[in-house]
C-alpha cells in the first residue's frame, strides 16, 4: 500500500487522531519507550532508596566526571535544536537549510555517543565496571541503553539525511523529518532525566 | 474530525505479480501474516501440550518407565525416568511456550492481524512492512527458546516466572546457557509484540472506514485495541527486567543478587508486567466470544456500552493488582492489603461482562454451532476460573494456597477453559473466511465434547489437590507423607490429561483436512453482521475494491421489520428493506 | 489536514537558551551545600521543567490536539505507580 518514500502531499485523515499514520505510530511507539526507560529508571530509584550504601557517600560525582557530561548534555540539547530547525526548514521547503541542519544533528549525535564511549573507557580504566555493585550495574545499563537508542537514532538520521540530499522531502510532504525528529527529541528528553538522576543526585 | 473522506479507491489484486516468496513467506498482507502466526502458534501449542504430557506422566506415574523415553538424552530421562532437573525444565518451558508462543500470538498475533483491518473496513494495517517484521521477529524468538533444549545444562528451569536468585545462579539450577537463551528469546519476542501493538493501535485509531465510529466497533476489535495498549505498555517492563536478569547472568551486574542486590525487585517488575499480561491473554478471548455469542443468539450483545467500559475498566485496574502474585514474598503487608482490595474490585467488570453474555443468550434464537459451543464453554469455565480467583485475592487465603495446585487449577481454568476454548471457537468461526472452506461441524462437535469433558476431568480436581496442600512444580508428591493421599487424584488427572491431548488430534485433522476437502464457504456462512463477511472468502489483497461505508452498529441481529435476521454493518435497514438484496450468505 | 496548514513554529532559539541556562543552574544546584532532600527536589523539578520544554516545544505537544497529548502523557501515571508502590517496601 502506501510507500512512505514517494513524495506526495500530506494525506487527509478522515477520522482518528487527526495526525497521519506515521506520526501517530511514532507517538504510540514512544509510549512503549517511556515504559522501557521506566523499568530501568524506576529500578534505579528503588535500588538506590533501598541500598544507599551501594553508592559513594557523596554521590556519583565521586566517580563520574560531571563537567564533561554536563557539556555532553548541552551538546545533545543542541542537536535537538538543530533537529527542530531542520524540521522548520523542511516545512517551508528550504532544502539547503534542511540538509545543513540535518548534518549538524548527525554530527552532534555522533559526538555525544563518542564522548560517552570515551567516558566509559576512562571509567573502566579506573576500575568502575558494570559488576562494580549496584552503582556500576545501574549506571552502565541505563546510560548504555540510552546510548544505544542514540546510536540507532544517528543511523536513522543518516538515512534521512541521504534522502534529504536526494530531494525526497518537500514543504508538502516532510513526514519523515517530523517522525525522526520526535524520536530524536525523545532520546534527548530521556537523557535530561538520566543526567539529573544518575549523575547529579 | 469534521471532514469525511470519500471511500478510498485502490486497486485490488494489482498486476504486479509477486513471487511465491513475496506473497506467502515475506508477505505484508495482514491476512497472510495472521495465518503465518496461526500456523506458528498452533505448532507451539502442540509443543506445550507434549511437555504437559511429560509433566503429567511424572505426576501420575512417578518412578515408572516413560513409554518412548529412549528418545531423550540421558541428561533428561535416565533409565526411562524423568530426571528432577529435566522436570523443572518441563514445567518452565510448558508455561513459557504456552503463554508467550501459543496463547498470546494466537489471540493477538492471529486475530489482531486477521480481524482488525477487515472488521474496521481498512485495506490493510497502517504499517504493512512493520507487520511483516513483527512476525519474522517472533520466529527467531521461537527458535531461541527451543534451542534451550539442545544446549549443555538444558533449557531454562526456574519456572516461567524465572525468579532470581535461582534464575541467575547456575550453581543452584544447573542451567547455564539455557537460562540466558530464555532471556534473549523474550527480548526478541518483546520487540515483535511492541511493533505489532504500535501497528494495531495506529490502525484502529486512524484507519476505520467511513461511518465506523468508536461505538460501532465490534467488541472483538475493542478488546484487541485495548489489549494492544496493554501490550505496548507492559511488555517493555518485561524487556527491562529480562535485560537486567541477562546482565546479572552474563556480565556480573548485581540487580537481583542476594546480598548485593534486590531479588524482590524482579518479582515487582515481572508481575507489574505479568498481571497486565494475563489480561492480554483473556481480553481478546472475551472479545471474540462476544462476537460469536451475538451471532449464535441472533441478538445484539446485551449492554454493548457497558461491555466496552468493562474492557477498559479491566485494563485500567489490571495495572494496580500485581502484588497479588506476591502475597507470600514478605512484601509490606499494608501494600499487600491494597492489592487485595484492588484485586477484589477487578472482579466486578468481569462479572458485568459475564452477566451481559447471559443477557445476550437470554431468549435468543440460539444456533448451537461449533463456535457457539466453545463460546458458551468459555463463559462457564471462565466463571469458575474467576471465582477461584476471588479466593486467591484474599491474602489470608492465598497464603495457604499460594504455589499449590489450586493456583494451577485457576491458571488453567482461565487460560484453557477461557482463552483456549475461545481460540477454538474463533478459529472455527473465521476459518471459512481465512481458507474459503468450512471446518467439518460433526467432528467439531466431537472434538468439543471430548475436550470439554476431559479438560474438566483434568483440571477441576486440581482445586482439591491444592487445598490438600499439594505444591506446584514439585517432582514427586510421594516423597511427602502429608501428600500420600493425593496419588489417586494425580493418576486420575494424568489419565484425563492424556485423553485431553489425544482429543486434540481430532481438531488437528479437522483443521488440515478441511483446508483441502472442507465444504466451500461463501462470503458469509454464519450470516454475521461484521464487515469481514461482506467480502469473498478468502478476501482479495486490499480486502475490498473500495473501502466500505458503515451505517449500523455491530450486532444488529433480529431487527424488527426485517425479513432476514441480520443487518450487515455496511447496510442500513432502509437499504435492505427497500428491496436491495442483502450481500453475503 | 492538520499539519501543513496550521504549523506553529515557536522561537526555538529562545527555548534552547532557556534549556542552556537551566542545565547550568542544575549543575550549580547539585554542588550547593544544602540539605539533600532540598537538592533532590530542586534537581528533579529542574529536570522536569527541561523535559517539558522539549516535549511541548520541540515535539510540538503545545500545538497538538488533546487526544495526542493524552496519548503522550498516558504512560506516566503507570511509572509513578510502579515506583511509589515498590518504594513502600523500604520507606513507610
Amino acid at each position: 500500500m502506501a510507500d512512505a518514500g514517494v513524495m506526495r502531499p500530506m494525506p487527509h485523515t478522515a477520522r482518528g487522531a487527526g495526525v497521519y499514520n506515521q506520526k501517530l505510530g511514532m507517538w504510540v511507539f514512544l509510549g512503549s519507550e517511556i515504559m522501557f526507560f521506566t523499568a530501568l529508571i524506576g529500578s534505579y530509584v528503588i535500588l538506590r532508596v533501598g541500598n544507599p550504601g551501594a553508592w559513594p557517600e557523596h554521590g556519583p560525582r565521586e566517580v563520574l566526571a560531571i563537567p564533561i557530561t554536563a557539556a555532553n548534555t548541552f551538546l545533545l540539547i543542541c542537536s535537538s535544536v538543530s533537529m527542530v530547525k531542520a524540521f522548520a526548514a523542511a516545512s517551508v521547503g528550504d532544502q539547503k537549510g534542511l540538509r545543513l541542519w540535518l548534518i549538524a544533528t548527525v554530527l552532534m549525535g555522533a559526538a555525544f555517543v563518542s564522548v560517552q564511549a570515551v567516558e566509559y573507557t576512562e571509567l573502566v580504566h579506573k576500575g568502575f565496571v558494570p559488576s562494580a555493585g549496584l552503582f556500576g550495574s545501574t549506571f552502565y545499563t541505563m546510560t548504555g541503553f540510552h546510548g544505544f537508542h542514540v546510536s540507532v537514532g544517528v543511523i536513522c538520521m543518516i538515512y534521512v539525511t541521504i534522502r534529504a540530499f536526494r530531494g525526497k522531502y518537500s514543504a508538502a510532504d516532510h513526514r519523515g523529518i517530523e517522525v525522526i525528529g520526535l524520536y530524536w527529541h525523545f532520546v534527548d528528553l530521556v537523557w535530561i532525566i538520566l543526567f539529573t538522576i544518575v549523575y547529579l543526585i | 474530525m469534521a471532514s469525511i473522506a470519500a471511500p478510498v479507491e485502490h486497486d485490488v489484486g494489482h498486476s504486479h505479480e509477486l513471487s511465491f516468496v513475496r506473497k506467502y513467506i515475506f508477505s505484508t498482507d495482514h491476512k497472510i501474516i495472521g495465518i503465518q502466526f496461526l500456523l506458528m502458534s498452533l505448532l507451539f501449542l502442540l509443543i506445550g501440550g507434549i511437555l504437559a504430557m511429560l509433566i503429567r506422566w511424572q505426576q501420575g506415574f512417578p518412578g515408572q518407565v516413560l513409554p518412548g523415553g529412549g528418545v531423550f538424552p540421558e541428561t533428561m530421562v535416565s533409565d526411562g525416568i524423568i530426571l528432577p532437573e529435566f522436570y523443572n525444565s518441563l514445567v518452565t518451558m510448558h508455561g513459557t511456550f504456552m503463554v508467550f508462543f501459543a496463547i498470546m500470538p494466537l489471540l493477538v498475533g492471529v486475530f489482531g492481524n486477521y480481524l482488525i483491518p477487515l472488521k474496521i473496513g481498512a485495506p490493510d494495517m497502517a504499517f504493512p512492512r512493520l507487520n511483516m517484521a513483527s512476525f519474522w521477529l517472533a520466529v527467531p524468538a521461537g527458535f531461541l527458546m527451543i534451542a534451550g533444549f539442545f544446549v549443555i545444562g538444558g533449557s531454562a528451569a526456574a519456572g516461567w516466572t524465572s525468579y532470581p536468585p535461582l534464575a541467575e545462579t547456575s550453581e543452584y539450577s544447573g542451567v547455564y546457557l539455557g537460562q540466558q537463551l530464555w532471556c534473549v528469546s523474550l527480548i526478541v519476542l518483546g520487540l515483535s509484540s511492541i511493533l505489532g501493538a504500535t501497528n494495531y493501535i495506529t490502525t484502529v485509531i486512524n484507519m476505520r472506514a467511513e461511518g465506523m465510529t468508536w461505538f460501532r466497533l465490534p467488541l472483538s476489535i475493542w478488546a484487541l485495541f485495548i489489549t494492544s495498549i496493554l501490550v505496548l505498555l507492559a511488555i517493555p517492563i518485561l524487556s527491562g527486567a529480562v535485560i537486567m536478569l541477562l546482565f546479572d547472568q552474563t556480565i556480573g551486574t548485581h540487580f537481583f543478587k542476594s546480598a548485593t542486590g534486590l531479588p524482590i525487585l524482579w518479582q515487582h517488575l515481572f508481575w507489574f508486567f505479568g498481571h497486565p499480561e494475563v489480561y492480554i491473554l483473556i481480553l481478546p478471548a472475551m472479545g471474540v466470544v462476544s462476537d460469536i455469542i451475538a451471532n449464535g443468539s441472533r441478538k445484539p450483545i446485551f449492554g454493548y456500552h457497558s461491555m466496552v467500559y468493562a474492557i477498559i475498566g479491566i485494563a485500567f485496574l489490571g495495572w494496580v493488582v500485581w502484588g497479588h502474585h506476591m502475597f507470600q514474598s514478605g512484601m509490606n503487608p499494608t501494600l499487600g492489603m491494597s492489592f487485595m482490595i484492588s484485586t477484589m474490585v477487578i472482579a466486578v467488570p468481569s462479572a458485568i461482562k459475564t452477566f451481559n453474555w447471559l443477557g445476550t443468550l437470554w431468549r435468543g434464537n440460539i444456533r448451537f454451532h461449533v463456535p457457539m459451543m466453545h463460546a458458551c464453554a468459555f463463559v462457564s469455565m471462565f466463571v469458575i476460573g474467576g471465582l477461584s480467583g476471588v479466593y486467591m485475592a484474599s491474602t489470608p487465603v492465598d497464603i495457604y494456597i499460594h504455589d499449590t495446585y489450586f493456583i494451577v487449577a485457576h491458571i488453567h481454568y482461565v487460560l484453557f477453559g477461557g482463552s483456549l476454548f475461545a481460540i477454538f471457537g474463533a478459529i472455527t468461526f473465521w476459518y471459512p473466511k481465512m481458507f474459503g472452506r468450512m471446518m467439518n461441524p460433526f467432528w467439531g462437535k466431537i472434538h468439543f465434547w471430548l475436550t470439554f469433558i476431559a479438560y474438566n476431568a483434568t483440571f477441576f480436581p486440581m482445586h482439591q489437590l491444592g487445598l490438600e496442600g499439594h505444591m506446584r512444580r514439585i517432582y514427586d508428591a510421594s516423597r511427602y507423607d502429608f501428600l500420600s493421599g493425593t496419588h489417586g487424584l494425580n493418576v486420575f488427572i494424568s489419565i484425563s490429561a492424556f485423553v485431553l491431548f489425544a482429543s486434540q488430534l481430532i481438531f488437528v485433522l479437522n483443521f488440515i483436512l478441511s483446508w483441502f476437502r472442507g465444504a466451500k464457504a461463501g462470503a458469509n456462512p454464519w450470516e454475521d453482521t461484521g464487515l469481514e463477511w461482506t467480502t469473498p472468502s478468502p478476501p482479495p489483497h486490499g480486502n475490498w475494491p473500495a473501502t466500505p461505508t458503515v451505517y449500523t452498529p455491530p450486532y444488529e441481529f433480529s431487527v424488527p421489520g426485517m425479513a432476514q435476521d441480520y443487518l450487515p454493518q455496511d447496510q442500513s435497514k432502509d437499504m435492505v428493506t427497500a428491496g436491495q438484496p442483502a450481500k453475503g450468505g | 489536514m492538520e499539519d501543513t496548514i496550521e504549523r506553529h513554529h515557536p522561537n526555538y532559539i529562545l527555548v534552547w537558551g532557556i534549556l542552556a541556562v537551566l542545565t547550568a543552574v542544575e549543575v550549580g544546584v547539585a554542588f550547593l551545600p544544602w540539605a539533600k532532600m532540598t537538592i533532590i527536589l530542586l534537581l528533579v523539578g529542574l529536570a522536569v521543567w527541561k523535559a517539558l520544554l522539549v516535549a511541548l516545544y520541540f515535539m510540538h505537544l503545545r500545538y497538538e490536539r488533546r487526544p495526542l497529548r493524552i496519548l503522550a502523557l498516558a504512560p506516566l501515571p503507570l511509572a509513578v505507580i510502579l515506583i511509589v508502590a515498590v518504594i513502600t517496601e523500604f520507606r513507610w
